[in-house]
């Protein structure tokens, strides 16, 4: 057969992206033990969902904020080599910054056109300190933000659920609420798997029946684990 | 002068993984795929839960597009008045299309009318006829060549490339609405309205090659420039190797592509100009993929 034409072929990149809530509210009860727990025993199941589908490259990042915003993870990372560097807890909650370093890493470039949609996973146990609405908006005003799978996990019950609720914007979807460590190891799972693979291996479908928020199909979502005298949160 | 055309669709590794159709369709009028008026075709049927249908969408896309565009070609080919032809092409065309399509669908769900499970997938009730087209949702790449004017008509995802003095072009503009998988369809209301339609008059500098893709294509190469250059070398390998050897590698070529890179269907028309009205390659190997009839 003569030479294949064309430049270099490539899997088609899925960007990953955990949004930590790191502030000192997090530090009580555990939750961020719980959280570096809940993300470290999923990184094999994303490893499996990754291996089930060789044409989507599963590029894992975090953004975590407390005080302020900041990669934890900036390299977009194979999921193959994803590795969780425990996250610390302490100050306040600067989630809107956060929502604006994702913004600017979704513009195109970087990313380009022929990504699949990425999936920003928003977790939170507070309200935000600092202007969420504008991160916000920074992050709507990208089309890959627009069309992100975004979902968002509450911790415990003064985590702010309709600021996650406009982050998701989408009224079909709601926060996931884990009051305990089990129902957060359960959604933190499902995210990893479910989602990751109905996110790595979307159909085509026409614009006019897309809606914002839910631009691959989401798959059920888990019961919510144990019962409220379970509830530690 | 003369114009041949050949091409292939291939199902993709991922359609293969999870057992669905190659939901793509390539035509070409006429049959023979060569003359001095040359229409071609793909179409790329919508993966998602409710397209149920959208292989024969797709189908349908190709086969009355190319009916449509190649009668308008031969009726216009010997017409002084470009101008003339480029508003009607624009103005004619995208809503002759659409109507002609929704008709064969119409056609099909009368002969085949959707099964409950069928209804079901799709969302809306057996009795709602109207929506039922949305089954077959598709988008279409197709180019009409005579020896006065190239027409250009566009609606969704997939890409043209033509190649005219070792420089690779894309005569249609993008449209920036088309990411993360969502396209403009055959299948949305008042769907002509989204058509691109580019129309382009012979010129001294002809092109050496006119390339139709389905996404999958573009989309499996790490950039844009990637794919580019996959017009510029096949260009280069017609002159240099013959169109024979690009035929009969070019359903490998597309094999191997659609595994390493998008997983996605990828189908491919290529039209060159031909010296001899030699009979064009019958690709084998889809059920999708065949010269439009008549």
């Amino acid at each position: 057969m003569t030479m294949r034409p064309g430049g270099e072929l490539a899997t088609r990149p899925l960007h990953f992206i955990w949004i930590a809530d790191c502030s000192g509210s997090m530090a009580v009860d555990g939750k961020i033990q719980s959280l570096n727990t809940a993300i470290k025993e999923a990184i094999p199941h994303m490893q499996d969902v990754a291996d089930e589908n060789p044409n989507a490259q599963v590029l894992v990042r975090a953004v975590k904020f407390s005080d302020g915003a900041q990669w934890h993870l900036s390299q977009p990372t194979d999921i193959a080599d994803f590795k969780w560097d425990d996250l610390e807890a302490g100050g306040v909650t600067a989630m809107g910054m956060a929502l604006g370093i994702v913004a600017d890493q979704l513009k195109i470039p970087p990313m380009t056109d022929r990504a699949l949609p990425p999936v920003l996973v928003l977790i939170s146990d507070g309200q935000p300190t600092d202007d969420f609405a504008g991160g916000l908006q920074a992050l709507m005003q990208e089309p890959w933000g627009r069309k992100a799978v975004r979902i968002a996990i509450a911790i415990g019950e003064d985590a702010d659920q309709e600021v996650l609720k406009k982050f998701i914007g989408n009224p079909e979807l709601r926060p996931l609420q884990a009051n305990n460590p089990e129902a957060l190891i359960k959604y933190i799972r499902w995210v990893s798997t479910a989602v990751l693979k109905s996110a790595s291996s979307p159909a085509s479908q026409t614009m006019a029946s897309s809606v914002v928020g839910l631009n691959v199909p989401i798959p059920a979502i888990p019961d919510e684990a144990g019962s409220a005298a379970d509830d530690v949160w | 002068m003369q114009w041949q055309v050949f091409g292939q669709s291939v199902r993709g590794a991922a359609h293969e993984r999870r057992g669905t159709p190659n939901q793509d369709a390539l035509g070409w009028l006429p049959r023979s795929g060569a003359g001095s008026s040359l229409v071609a075709a793909v179409s790329d049927g919508h993966g998602g839960a409710r397209y149920i249908r959208s292989h024969v969408g797709a189908r349908l896309a190709v086969r009355v597009s190319t009916r449509l565009i190649h009668s308008f070609a031969n009726r216009h080919k010997d017409a002084a008045n470009l101008s003339l032809i480029k508003r009607t092409a624009e103005e004619w065309l995208p809503r002759a299309v659409a109507r002609a399509w929704l008709d064969a669908v119409n056609e099909d769900l009368q002969r085949n009318p959707l099964s409950q499970l069928e209804a079901e997938a799709l969302g809306t009730p057996r009795n709602d006829l109207d929506g039922h087209a949305i089954a077959y949702g598709a988008t279409l790449v197709a180019v009409g060549i005579t020896n006065a004017f190239v027409i250009y008509v566009q609606i969704g995802d997939g890409e043209i490339l033509t190649v005219t003095d070792g420089r690779v072009l894309q005569p249609v503009p993008k449209d920036d609405r088309l990411v993360a998988n969502e396209t403009t369809s055959l299948c949305a209301a008042e769907a002509w309205r989204d058509f691109r339609v580019a129309f382009q008059p012979i010129t001294q500098s002809r092109s050496s090659l006119i390339l139709l893709a389905t996404d999958g294509y573009s989309n499996s190469f790490r950039n844009q420039a990637g794919f580019l250059q996959a017009g510029l070398d096949i260009s280069q390998m017609l002159r240099a190797e013959g169109a024979m050897r690009v035929r009969n590698s070019l359903e490998g070529w597309l094999r191997d592509t659609t595994k390493i890179g998008s997983g996605d269907d990828i189908t491919v028309a290529i039209l060159y100009p031909g010296k001899s009205k030699s009979r064009s390659h019958r690709p084998t190997s889809s059920a999708t993929t065949r010269g439009a009839k008549r």
